[in-house]
């Protein structure tokens, strides 16, 4: 378990001060001047040997992805923070923008810092509404307090703008993100040229999520080694899980990566509502991974990028939705399937015409009123779905399904044999 | 039809031959709606192994004129007399005719110069001008 | 050169080429909808998915990527893609079933249907049954003016036409809206769209959702006789296809040119030809008391040639109007100086344009191709929207692509592109065009009707030819000085010469009694009721106004109807073909004055169009080389001229753009159109029948 003093998000639970006065006496904005001092390289150089992945799904490095940047580059570099945090389940960002705002400002400064950027945009989902006036608050404090803004204590002239989107799933995805931002509708764009070329304006981009970038100040100060020193290999650090569903005590908790499954539920959640042998599955990683039922979750399961992306799932945004043998699991699927129908942007044709057709095929396997050829069907449609379309949001689609089907098969017949059964009996 | 004319106009109702085999044989059953006559053998059978159906016409010999219900009686698809059928015909359904192909009557497609005397309108039309 | 190695073979590519072209050049061909070579990429139909080897392991969008995109292999290998393995057969052909799974089945009904890029493809990738039982989706109807019809159930939404519009029309009056399956493309205001290029969408249409309004319904693609052609309704010479079903011009496509039109037409071009079929003149027509009757060839011929020779050559003269080709208009000015005349003038509105200054004094001399070249354009007493629209999308092209500006001398307009205004007097375009060219390496002028068709018009073609010779718009290697014409007779007939000779009369000097017999060639737009009491001879294809003051009428061919030479002007002579037959007794334009030469005593020398055509090429051997631009020589005469300019604002030439000659005035779609743009047609929405929207079954959402 993670020790108290190991733990980055101090205040993840609002009990204290999330202004200025407390950030600062819980750390923050403690000698960012001479972190500042060493450099532009020297903050990439500690990113990348801290092994960061980035907490927004994918888990891509963190620091190769600010070296990407250019150098020396005639247009404006920009960094733009995703608190677009809509996948469901997850629950990370938003209690650090409620409780711990200045983590994320203070790693915004840095990270800007580092890849030469004058200019941040804070880009928050639309329903965070609170959120964003709570960030505003503390963007506007350090404003006055010269932390941030022109001509600031840290030498490094720099702008935070706060832009609130409007609640589509889909400005999740870092290019749709980006074309929001610049007023347009949010469709993501074609990869090449990526962000880090061509981004936001036309200039050189970062997007990185927002716990990305509010570890930041705490791994300078305490050093890479500290960092990589928790966790697995190749999985390091602390990391944000937020435990819903059939659990006694859902919660978000900072913990180390790699934590046994079994131990972070029983742990911080309470354990499984009913006890264990009442546990039916779980999505380890928020909506648009697979799922995993309890047979493959055994006390050695650990909580981390490789070992569920072994099992065919991943740890996406650690969104552990926790379900119990009450849970109807078919109808659960179709509820994400009409969930990513509602969100694809419509841009592409897999991923527009696919999510609408597999929701109405898991909307009649709720029922059982379908053919037991038609689960052949909708896997297939998912695979054809899968890897065919500009975002993740199709193999996004795609996962949950498929997830179901290679998983809860017999589930899927048995109900439709039931559904036969009494549709003969009607007649 | 006067007895002689029958000499001549063999086409239209009774010859003399026709007229004497119905008298001998013949056992009148019916009319229909244009007046033509139905009659079917009295006696015996005729070469189908039934008894014979023939139909006096009332004037010109079209056989298209026989109406549906009599023609199903004619060719023994039915053995009740459509007098006898308790049949009433659908609002929709059109009185029957006969084929009037050959007769200025014939049915003339839409656009056929023997209908109107006029073309129709083709695409290769043109409005001329024309001066006030 | 990269380098490129596709289903193991390798080949060398220009730079910056993307894989689906790269793959077209050597005979593959990829299956796209949405991406068009023309229109920005958006990458979002997924039907163009190849696999890259090496690459990552999931399909790539071929048309999104360029030949440099791709990194070489091991030991600098060139990178490897297929364009046939297993995984991109199998990534297109769900897409195929994605895209069909909603799109109706009613080809049978629908206009693309043979011409349709859904149902070539379906016959490579498509599935022979389908495996989706559910609702298909159905869309509403959009209105989109009087040109374009929409069954928007059949969109794919590849949104070409959202590119077309917002990027070479240039108004931003179609988008998407909704998201994911719901995703419509519509219309942004419900009035039409407002574009002179709209119709250009439907060809862009992969599907059958824009399809053409005018002839919905009328003919199938495979009926037509394809004739190709050259518009005459700018002078752009546009480069068209004409399909006709028996004797009629049902629809006009364009054809690729890179040097003229691009492959974009303009709606005019396109759907001028149901004008055609109306008010035409079809047989000869003889003023008798008053009022016009029908008469003989021979009668009206040997009438004609009556008044000719009795008037004696100096007190007859010949006007030429918009749409005349050059072998009418020399077999004109032959059969005129034959009869002792050299009243002849093809400038109807009376452009102060003058043969003997040379060509280069009357032509878009760069080119229309060389707009991209350039980096500043100084339009004077031009709006060339309306006078060339397909020219104007070249001008946006080139602005489109940055570090070029626009100013413009004449009264404000939309030209799709910002302008910097320099007011409607051309009095400073001397100091305009210097400011204007400052610093530039490739400016360029061009000089429309407008500042052309006024008193003082030598004055200002003179003035700008002298600014031109300064201000680096003519030097070695570039000729920027450029004059738009909106007639497509216009270059043919200065070229010919087809003004007025020593002591001959122009337009006006001919039409305030100057001459007798004034024998007028398809001129219309000219004040007619000025002609007095001139004995007026109308040869021409329309019922329009000169044929309603005409005291004989003699029936022409339509350039759809015709082997015509026009010059359009860039100073590119190009040849129309027969399309259709003219109607009733009319005949060929030439062989009308052939004949009448005969009757007139002054028999001209050549009894076919070929031997027209060899007394035309030993005179002006340049219009012989079809398709190519002679030299243009030099502006110094021009440019020496001098003369004042006055005051007085230049004023736009064309009102309507949709009116602008006899056959569009003929026109029951351009007739449309202009009261569509003047907005009097109201949207036909409130008439569609709105369609069950798509049920979802059992959502749970």
């Amino acid at each position: 378990m993670l020790a108290d003093t190991d733990r980055i998000f101090r205040n993840l639970y609002g009990r204290e001060d999330w202004g200025l006065e407390g950030a600062r006496k819980r750390g923050a904005w403690d000698a960012t001047k001479v972190l500042i001092d060493k450099g532009h390289d020297w903050i990439i150089d500690e990113m990348k040997a801290s092994g960061l992945r980035g907490r927004g799904g994918a888990g891509f490095p963190t620091g190769m992805k600010w070296s990407f940047m250019p150098k020396s580059d005639p247009r404006p570099s920009y960094l733009v923070v995703n608190a677009d945090e809509s996948e469901p389940g997850t629950c990370k960002d938003r209690e650090i923008l409620r409780h711990d705002p200045h983590l994320l400002v203070e790693g915004s400064l840095l990270a800007s810092f580092a890849m030469r950027a004058h200019t941040c945009f804070i880009y928050v989902r639309g329903e965070f509404i609170r959120e964003r006036e709570r960030l505003q608050a503390a963007v506007d404090q350090a404003y006055a307090a010269k932390l941030i803004g022109k001509n600031n204590v840290h030498g490094w002239d720099f702008e935070i703008v706060v832009h609130h989107g409007a609640g589509a799933y889909i400005c999740g995805e870092e290019t749709a993100l980006l074309e929001s931002l610049e007023g347009k509708k949010g469709q993501p764009r074609m990869k090449p040229p990526f962000p880090a070329n061509v981004g936001v304006y036309g200039a050189p981009t970062t997007v990185n999520n927002v716990e990305s970038i509010a570890v930041a100040g705490d791994i300078l100060r305490r050093g890479a080694g500290w960092f990589s020193g928790l966790g697995k290999p190749n999985n390091v650090g602390t990391k944000l899980f937020c435990i819903s569903g059939h659990v006694n005590k859902p919660c978000t908790v900072e913990e180390e990566m790699g934590i046994p499954f079994r131990e972070l539920i029983d742990r911080h959640a309470g354990g499984v509502r009913g006890g264990w042998d009442n546990f039916l599955a779980v999505i380890p990683g928020g909506s648009s991974v697979r799922c995993l039922p309890a047979s493959l979750c055994p006390d050695s399961l650990t909580m981390d990028f490789d070992s569920l992306q072994k099992l065919g799932s991943g740890l996406g945004t650690a969104a552990v939705i926790v379900m119990d043998r009450s849970t109807d699991i078919i109808a659960a699927i179709a509820r994400l399937a009409a969930f990513y129908k509602h969100e694809s942007c419509g841009q592409c044709t897999p991923c527009r015409e696919g999510a609408g057709w597999m929701m109405r095929v898991m909307n009649r396997l709720v029922e059982g009123n379908a053919q037991k050829s038609e689960i052949d069907l909708l896997f297939k449609v998912s695979k054809q779905i899968e890897g065919h379309t500009i975002c993740a949001l199709g193999d996004a689609a795609a996962w949950p399904i498929q997830g179901l089907i290679n998983h809860f098969r017999p589930v899927i017949e048995a109900r439709i044999d039931a559904a036969q059964v009494r549709r003969q009996a009607a007649e | 039809m006067s007895l002689f004319s029958e000499v001549f106009v063999w086409w239209g109702g009774n010859t003399w031959g026709t007229r004497w085999y119905t008298w001998r044989h013949g056992k009148r059953v019916g009319e229909d709606s244009q007046g033509n006559v139905y009659y079917i053998q009295r006696k015996g059978i005729g070469p189908l192994g039934k008894p014979r159906r023939w139909v006096v016409y009332k004037s010109y010999a079209e056989s298209s004129q026989i109406p549906p219900e009599w023609h199903g009686w004619m060719h023994h698809t039915v053995d009740t007399l459509p007098t006898d059928e308790t049949y009433h015909p659908r609002p929709w359904q059109k009185p029957h005719r006969a084929n009037m192909t050959g007769t200025p009557q014939a049915y003339r497609p839409a656009g056929s110069i023997l209908a109107s005397g006029k073309r129709a309108a083709s695409d290769s039309d043109y409005e001329p001008w024309q001066p006030k | 050169m990269p380098k490129l190695n596709i289903d193991g073979t390798d080949y060398e590519f220009e730079n910056g080429t993307p894989l689906i072209e790269a793959c077209g050049q050597v005979g593959i061909e990829i299956p796209r909808f949405c991406y068009h070579e023309r229109l920005s990429i958006a990458g979002n139909c997924r039907m163009c998915l190849i696999e890259v080897v090496g690459g990552p392991p999931k399909p790539q969008a071929s048309c999104a990527m360029t030949v440099n995109d791709l990194r070489p292999g091991k030991d600098n290998a060139p990178p490897q893609i297929k364009t046939n393995s297993p995984m991109v057969q199998n990534a297109r052909h769900g897409v195929m079933e994605f895209l069909l799974i909603n799109h109706p089945l009613d080809c049978p009904i629908c206009d693309q249907g043979g011409e349709c890029d859904l149902q070539d493809q379906a016959m490579g990738y498509g599935i022979d049954s389908s495996r989706f039982i559910e609702n298909k989706r159905a869309v509403e109807e959009k209105f989109l003016g009087p040109l374009v019809k929409t069954v928007m159930t059949r969109c794919i939404q590849c949104t070409r036409c959202v590119r077309f519009m917002t990027e070479v029309a240039g108004v931003e009056e179609m988008g998407a809206i909704s998201r994911g399956e719901d995703m419509e493309i519509v219309g942004t205001i419900e009035k039409g769209l407002t574009s002179e290029l709209s119709a250009n969408i439907i060809d862009l249409c992969p599907v059958g959702a824009l399809t053409s309004k005018p002839t919905a319904f009328h003919a199938r693609s495979w009926e037509f006789r394809k004739t190709e052609s050259i518009d005459v309704n700018d002078a752009l010479g546009a480069n068209i296809r004409v399909d006709a079903r028996g004797n009629e011009v049902v629809r006009v496509l364009p054809r690729v040119n890179d040097a003229i039109n691009e492959e974009w037409i303009s709606d005019k071009t396109r759907y001028v030809v149901d004008g055609l079929k109306t008010q035409r003149l079809d047989k000869p027509y003889i003023r008798e008391n008053g009022k016009l009757r029908p008469g003989s060839w021979d009668e009206a011929l040997k009438l004609v040639a009556a008044k000719l020779k009795a008037a004696g050559g100096g007190r007859t003269g010949a006007i030429a109007g918009d749409l005349a080709g050059v072998e009418e208009m020399f077999a004109l000015k032959d059969l005129f100086a034959r009869l002792g005349s050299t009243n002849v003038d093809c400038r109807q509105d009376g452009a102060r344009l003058d043969p003997s200054l040379g060509r280069a004094s009357y032509l878009f001399s760069s080119g229309i191709a060389a707009i991209e070249d350039a980096d500043a354009l100084l339009i004077i007493g031009s709006n060339p929207r309306l006078e060339a629209p397909v020219l104007n999308a070249r001008v946006r092209k080139r602005w489109l692509r940055g570090g070029f500006t626009v100013s413009v001398i004449l009264e404000n307009a939309d030209l799709t592109y910002p302008v910097q205004y320099l007011g409607a007097n051309a009095e400073g375009l001397a100091a305009a065009a210097v400011q204007a060219f400052a610093g530039k390496q490739k400016p360029m002028m061009i000089i429309g009707g407008s500042a052309l068709a006024r008193a003082d018009g030598a004055a200002i073609l003179a003035a700008a030819a002298k600014v031109a010779l300064t201000a680096g718009v003519v030097k070695d290697g570039w000729n920027g000085f450029n004059v738009l014409h909106t007639a497509a007779s216009r270059v043919g007939g200065l070229d010919i010469g087809f003004v007025p000779g020593a002591g001959g009369r122009d337009v006006a000097a001919m039409l305030n009694g100057g001459v007798d017999v004034l024998y007028l060639l398809g001129a219309d737009e000219i004040d007619l009721s000025r002609t007095g009491k001139a004995f007026v001879v109308y040869q021409g294809t329309h019922g329009d106004a000169g044929a309603h003051r005409a005291d004989v009428i003699l029936p022409g061919a339509a350039y759809t109807e015709k082997f015509a030479t026009y010059v359009n002007t860039e100073g590119r002579p190009q040849m129309t073909s027969r399309a259709v037959f003219p109607p009733g007794d009319a005949k060929e334009d030439w062989a009308i004055l052939r004949a009448l030469s005969a009757e007139a005593g002054q028999t001209l020398p050549y009894d076919n169009l070929s031997e027209l055509r060899a007394a035309l090429y030993v005179k002006f051997p340049h219009l012989a080389a079809l398709g190519t631009v002679a030299a243009h020589g030099s502006l110094d005469a021009l440019a020496h001229l001098g003369g004042a300019i006055n005051r007085e604002p230049l004023r736009a030439t064309i009102a309507d753009f949709y009116l602008t000659n006899p056959i569009a005035r003929a026109s029951r779609t351009m007739a449309d159109c202009s009261r569509a743009r003047l907005g009097a047609v109201e949207p036909a929405h409130a008439t569609v029948q709105r369609l069950p929207t798509y049920q979802s079954v059992g959502s749970t959402g």
